[in-house]
């Protein structure tokens, strides 16, 4: 039984195209350009789905991208919106939200169930007793949500792209392709974007019989295609609007974000359902659905059927129907007065009857409730909603096309700032006042007839342009209508209910009715409570009515009701689409490959990718012991880690030195050349925020390092400082251009002194000591330090080098039974060095003071960031302060974490550890921790509490640990 | 996002930027009370209204001011700090 | 691998292509990775091309301007813009007292200014590690629509114009040049992020059909 009907003109099926696939098991053909509900309605088939509350069976209601109850799956994708989903060859489908099947469906027998189903159920009834919410839980989650989440769903990365423009018009109806017109002929760039498969919005459908709106659309259309200024996206929805004109364009292939000078928003209005008794059967339909069915597929809505209206646009409807040969019973008007003689007239022409002042109180389920038989039709009192059942007629239909007014498609307006009024003459929420580079035209600006529309198009664009500083003429727009396109209150009350106002989440008038008494009587409160407007459609279809009768049931003007926001996205958009190519930058040293290709296990240390420890290719290593070895090597032998992630920069010009003395807390001033200094660097609060080392290279040059982590941020102050405080100095970031090695151990010294024309030896280079020269023949810098054994040198070369250099040291070194090491080795070394690392030993609230860190702050300078804070501080006793303490011998309990509290006899915190590291060369337990002040002293005792709860005794203990050894 | 106007770069999208804190001006710490330095430091005035803000520019390290009403979001000027006459 | 002395940033990313490989200006670099009527098909397509090994010469200070000027060398007028000399060689205006030297295989300008003791206050040396690309193609503009978010089409890189954006989440300076009676994109970043940009962009070039071109391809070394 087929419903399609001869050729069109303007059809987007390609008949010479057919195909074939599966739903339900059931062979269904089609052809290219269908979308999957067009293809199945052809086909005789008008059950797509089932409802989501009561599983109620569902048809056609929108066929705009919004029919959320004929949600299918393709065992791939899940809720394909079969509306506007294009079919192929070859697909099978099911419809999802059911049990065994869309017309057996188990679950129908909820339906039976929804008197005792009132709204807020669910929240009033699973909650007590508490025990048992375990098991209703698992009910309902089986129970809520539509389609399964596919586990295997493959990876397709989905490009987000960049796009500019000057004019970016959503909406290629009529009022949009004008405006795009109009701009891209004064030589602006236009992006028009429209959801739809072609261009055109309602002159693609809504003819009322007359072939004249086609005309009007193959003119605009023809004018745009040969506009090389108008770049159309067509399949595509505007997904929000952010700031400064960033609008996200969703593809099926990917997003495209949009950034224009001028944003025109001419989306249009989405159609409202008038509200009567079983208004979802399979069959009953919005006016524009059945329009849309019949002109762009080429398909009849039903054979006989009905148009109930509360406004002209149902006239329009019938005359569409007429046209291709259904057969329209009537047209039932809501209103009292009905509508314009001239249209009126048409429609009785064509033989279909008129019954103005009357509504359908309810449609008649065929017996199995999978489409209508009847309508029964009364007269309908406008002021009270009451159909007057005491005079009722039966009409026998197979379908219902109801039409009863229009809400904005104004999501984006509002997501701009846009201030809407309530327009009491179209009965419409219309823009009030704009942003100053947003326009709105056509439809969802309040301008209905067609001329007038195309006129708004061209009126927006020249506002536009007129932002922009192009100087146009801005005509305003003047519209004639003969009645108000929406209908103020187009709800038939039913004492049965099933009156449905939001067919997402099935909800009916009394439910609104119900949740008002219960005190949700705000917006924000009943879309909460009773879910209206929650489902995957968002309200689209419900939203305005459910206002409407909040409205009522407070007795207040709709714009004092107010709407809710939509958010961004406004329409469901794929978690792929949103994640889109992600880029994740990483930084690489020189001697990165070289470290993977010697076992080394990467990590991400912040933004560098660095070696934690190495596990070299055929030995069998636990991490732990990886670490202690390469420990055990710098300190018994020789050790190399690869430092180049330090921060590294150069201070030049005659204010340098000065500037290092305001920068930080040390003196600099009287620095040598080729001496190094600990540099440390507080904020305005005192609190300690990096430690490095400075180096004078020169009169007017310092190198100065920096924590790893804090080479950006350590950079940037710097030069924040060098403009606040007007000096003379340049700042050179090297931190990427250098490679850095630290060649730590007893035996480093051996190895370094192989490689360079530099004097190493103790006399020649003491500890701190700098300086320049050839290492492994490439021009270096290179500097006695001791963070992590009391013999190091640190050989800084240019990264282009860096491979080289570290080679030359391994080799040398291999004598010397030398061992990469990694950064846990580096974070015990330096613990038994007694060395804290300021962010991980220290907090954001610890100062100088409380760090054993005094000897660096040069308090009799004139100034230093912190200082002054400091001096606040000096004045005021310390409450804890950091320590270096041990585990007692043979320790072999639980081991206490970093961040575990240190316990006073009270029972009260008195502190906490900050870091705590088994030594294997030390064979004991150490680290640092806070404590109150008097628990520093050598040999005091403190207790710490593990994470189960058991109290592990530690003793403070003087750092270098290595004394330890001796006792 | 946000654009923002570098004052050697041009309108940029705010990804670009990283924001640099309230401007204000320091008080003399050698003769401001310990009380007006401890305001200094830690008390922000969250009221909204037209406030000078720090911000940087990654990509060329540029530091400049941006005359910001936190009111409307919208930023009037931007200029590099001491340079405001010249914008 | 190990030869040269000086390895190009990139190195260890384009090792996975298996390019042939040479000494230039004794960097190891990527001289070739396909056949030359594969690469020309890609560099007219889209094309990523690894020239970190060119020489370069990084120069600030307030005397910055004046020491170069001394040298003979044509500047660029205005801050962010770019102009060439005589001899190829680029010199690149990265800010008022900021400049970028960079030359071709066959001259030595930004080698002999490296060499070149500075004597003078006010003008400092800039040690210089750059990740250096050359992008061509007609996709181009697909290519950078992925990556930047600003508007690369109005004129932003015309008339010797250079831009400091951000580049697939990296900071990037940018231009376009003539290079061969080819237009082509220059990118330069931190040499630590080069491995990095290299993949990202090298990922999308190949989903667009387009891939890597050797150092060979621009220029005979």
């Amino acid at each position: 039984m087929s419903s399609r009907i001869a050729k069109k003109r303007g059809e987007w099926i390609n008949r010479d195209k057919p195909l074939t696939f599966e739903y339900e098991g059931q062979q269904v053909q089609g052809y290219e350009g269908d979308t999957i509900s067009s293809a199945l309605w052809a086909n005789g088939v008008k059950v797509l789905g089932r409802s989501f509350k009561y599983h109620r069976a569902r048809g056609i209601l929108s066929f705009a991208n919004h029919d959320v109850n004929a949600l299918m799956t393709d065992g791939e994708d899940t809720n394909i919106r079969a509306d506007v989903w294009p079919v192929s060859n070859g697909m099978k489908l099911e419809a999802v939200n059911t049990d065994g099947g869309v017309i057996k469906d188990k679950n129908k027998y909820i339906d039976y169930l929804s008197p005792f189903l009132p709204v807020g159920f669910y929240y009033k009834t699973f909650y007590k007793p508490k025990r048992m919410f375990p098991f209703w839980e698992d009910k309902i989650r089986k129970a809520a949500g539509l389609g399964k989440v596919n586990f295997n769903y493959p990876r397709h990365i989905k490009p987000k792209r960049y796009a500019h423009c000057d004019v970016l018009i959503i909406g290629a109806g009529a009022s949009g392709l004008s405006a795009a017109l109009e701009a891209a002929e004064q030589g602006f760039s236009v992006i028009l974007v429209d959801e739809n498969r072609q261009i055109g919005g309602s002159l693609t459908y809504d003819l009322a019989g007359d072939p004249a709106a086609t005309d009007t659309l193959s003119t605009l259309q023809a004018a745009v295609e040969s506009q090389a200024n108008i770049r159309v996206i067509i399949d595509a929805y505007a997904g929000g609007y952010y700031g400064d004109n960033l609008v996200p364009i969703v593809e099926k292939s990917g997003i495209t974000k949009v950034r224009a000078q001028t944003v025109i928003v001419a989306a249009g209005v989405f159609e409202q359902p008038p509200v009567f008794r079983y208004n979802d059967l399979p069959g009953v339909m919005l006016g524009s659905a059945a329009q849309r069915l019949v002109h762009r597929y080429a398909v009849k809505p039903f054979n006989k059927g009905v148009v109930v209206t509360a406004n002209d646009h149902g006239y329009r409807t019938a005359l569409d129907l007429a046209s291709v040969g259904v057969e329209v019973v009537a047209v039932i008007d809501m209103r009292r007065d009905g509508a314009a003689q001239d249209i009126t007239q048409k429609v009785k022409d064509k033989g279909i009857a008129v019954h103005k002042g009357s509504c359908i109180y309810e449609a008649v389920a065929a017996g199995d409730k999978l489409g209508v038989k009847e309508v029964v039709v009364c007269p309908y009192d406008e002021t009270t909603a009451e159909a007057d059942t005491s005079r009722s007629v039966r009409l026998a239909c197979d379908g219902v096309a109801m039409s009863a007014g229009w809400a904005p498609a104004a999501a984006l307006l509002y997501q701009a700032g846009t201030k809407m009024r309530y327009d009491d003459s179209i009965q419409q929420f219309v823009p009030a006042q704009l942003p100053e580079s947003v326009f709105a035209a056509g439809k969802v600006n309040g301008v209905f007839e067609l001329k007038a529309r195309m006129q708004d198009g061209r009126r927006a664009a020249a506002e536009a342009m007129n932002y922009m500083g192009k100087v146009v003429a801005v005509d305003s727009v003047k519209q004639s209508l003969s009645s108000s396109p929406s209908h103020p209150y187009p709800i038939v009350n039913h004492p049965k209910g099933k009156n449905f106002v939001d067919f997402d989440e099935d909800i009916q008038v009394k439910d609104f009715i119900n949740a008002a008494k219960e005190g949700f009587d705000n917006i924000e409160l009943m879309k909460r409570f009773t879910t209206v407007g929650m489902g995957p459609s968002q309200g689209k279809h419900s939203n305005m009515n459910a206002i409407r009768i909040l409205a009522r049931i407070r007795q207040l003007p709709v714009e004092k009701i107010g709407t809710t926001t939509a958010r961004p996205f406004f329409h469901p958009t794929p978690i792929g689409h949103l994640g889109g190519r992600g880029f994740h930058p990483h930084r690489y040293t020189a001697m990165h490959q070289w470290h993977v290709d010697n076992g080394g296990e990467m990590f991400e240390a912040g933004i560098w990718m660095r070696p934690g420890f190495y596990t070299p290719a055929g030995v069998k290593l636990s991490a732990a012991d990886a670490v202690q070895q390469e420990a055990l090597a710098v300190r018994e032998k020789v050790g190399m880690i690869d430092g180049s992630t330090l921060g590294k920069i150069e201070v030049f010009g005659p204010d340098a030195a000065a500037f290092l003395e305001r920068f930080y807390t040390g003196k600099f001033a009287g620095q040598k050349v080729g001496e190094s200094r600990i540099a440390m660097l507080l904020d305005e609060a005192g609190v300690m925020l990096d430690d490095g080392i400075a180096v004078r290279m020169a009169d007017d040059q310092f190198y100065v390092s920096t924590n790893s982590s804090n080479a950006a941020t350590v950079y940037r102050e710097m030069q924040r400082n060098v403009q606040l405080w007007k000096m003379q100095v340049t700042l050179v970031n090297l931190t990427g251009a250098m490679a850095a090695m630290t060649v730590a151990g007893p035996a480093s010294r051996s190895v370094v002194e192989q490689l360079t024309d530099i004097d190493v030896s103790a006399a020649a280079m003491p500890d701190g000591a700098f300086r320049t020269g050839k290492v492994a023949g490439v021009d270096a810098r290179l500097m006695r330090v001791s963070f992590v054994s009391d013999l190091a040198f640190e050989i800084h070369v240019p990264y282009k080098a860096g491979l080289h250099v570290w080679n030359a040291v391994m080799e040398a070194g291999k004598a010397f039974g030398i061992r990469p090491f990694g950064t846990d080795a580096q974070r015990l070394l330096r613990l038994e060095m007694g060395h804290h690392l300021i962010s991980h030993d220290t907090d954001g609230l610890t100062n100088p003071f409380e760090a054993h860190s005094d000897s660096l702050v040069a308090m009799d300078k004139p100034f230093f960031i912190g200082q002054r804070s400091l001096k606040i501080l000096a004045k005021k006793p310390l409450n804890k302060k950091l320590t270096t303490f041990v585990l007692d011998q043979g320790f072999n309990g639980e081991l206490p974490n970093e961040c575990n509290l240190v316990i006073d006899s009270a029972n009260n915190i008195s502190g906490r550890v900050t870091s705590i590291s088994y030594s294997r060369y030390l064979n004991r337990h150490i680290g640092f921790a806070f404590v109150p002040p008097e628990q520093t002293n050598d040999g005091a005792r403190f207790q710490i509490r593990t994470d189960s709860g058991a109290m592990v005794s530690a003793t403070a203990c003087n750092a270098p640990f290595f004394h330890l050894l001796e006792s | 996002m946000k654009l923002l106007q570098c004052p050697i770069n041009g309108i940029r999208p705010l990804s670009e930027f990283t924001y640099g804190g309230e401007y204000r001006d320091m008080p003399d710490p050698d003769t401001c009370t310990d009380k007006e330095w401890a305001a200094y430091v830690h008390y922000r005035n969250g009221a909204p209204g037209l406030k000078k803000e720090w911000w940087y520019h990654g990509p060329s390290g540029t530091w400049f001011i941006a005359e910001r009403d936190t009111m409307t979001d919208k930023v009037s000027r931007t200029y590099i700090a001491g340079q405001e006459e010249k914008q | 691998m190990q030869d040269a002395v000086l390895m190009s940033p990139v190195a260890f990313a384009h090792a996975l292509k298996k390019p042939v490989s040479g000494d230039v200006n004794g960097m190891q670099t990527a001289l070739s990775f396909a056949d030359a009527d594969v690469e020309a098909t890609r560099s007219k397509t889209l094309s990523i091309c690894d020239v970190s090994n060119l020489n370069r010469f990084g120069v600030k200070g307030p005397q910055a301007a004046d020491w170069l000027k001394a040298a003979g060398i044509k500047l660029p007028e205005t801050t962010n813009s770019w102009t060439s000399q005589e001899n190829g060689s680029l010199v690149m205006r990265l800010g008022n007292t900021e400049f970028l030297l960079e030359d071709k295989p066959e001259n030595q300008l930004a080698k002999t200014l490296s060499d070149t003791a500075v004597e003078q206050s006010g003008v400092h040396k800039v040690l210089r590690n750059d990740a250096a690309f050359i992008v061509s193609g007609e996709l181009t503009p697909a290519l950078f629509s992925e990556v930047c978010a600003i508007d690369l089409d109005n004129g932003s890189l015309e008339d010797n114009r250079l831009v400091m954006t951000v580049i697939a989440g990296v900071s990037a300076t940018l231009l376009k040049q003539t290079l061969n009676g080819q237009s082509v994109y220059r990118i330069w970043c931190d040499g630590t992020f080069g491995p990095y940009l290299w993949k990202a962009l090298l990922g999308i070039i190949e989903e667009q059909g387009g891939g890597p071109v050797g150092f060979n391809f621009y220029y005979n070394a």
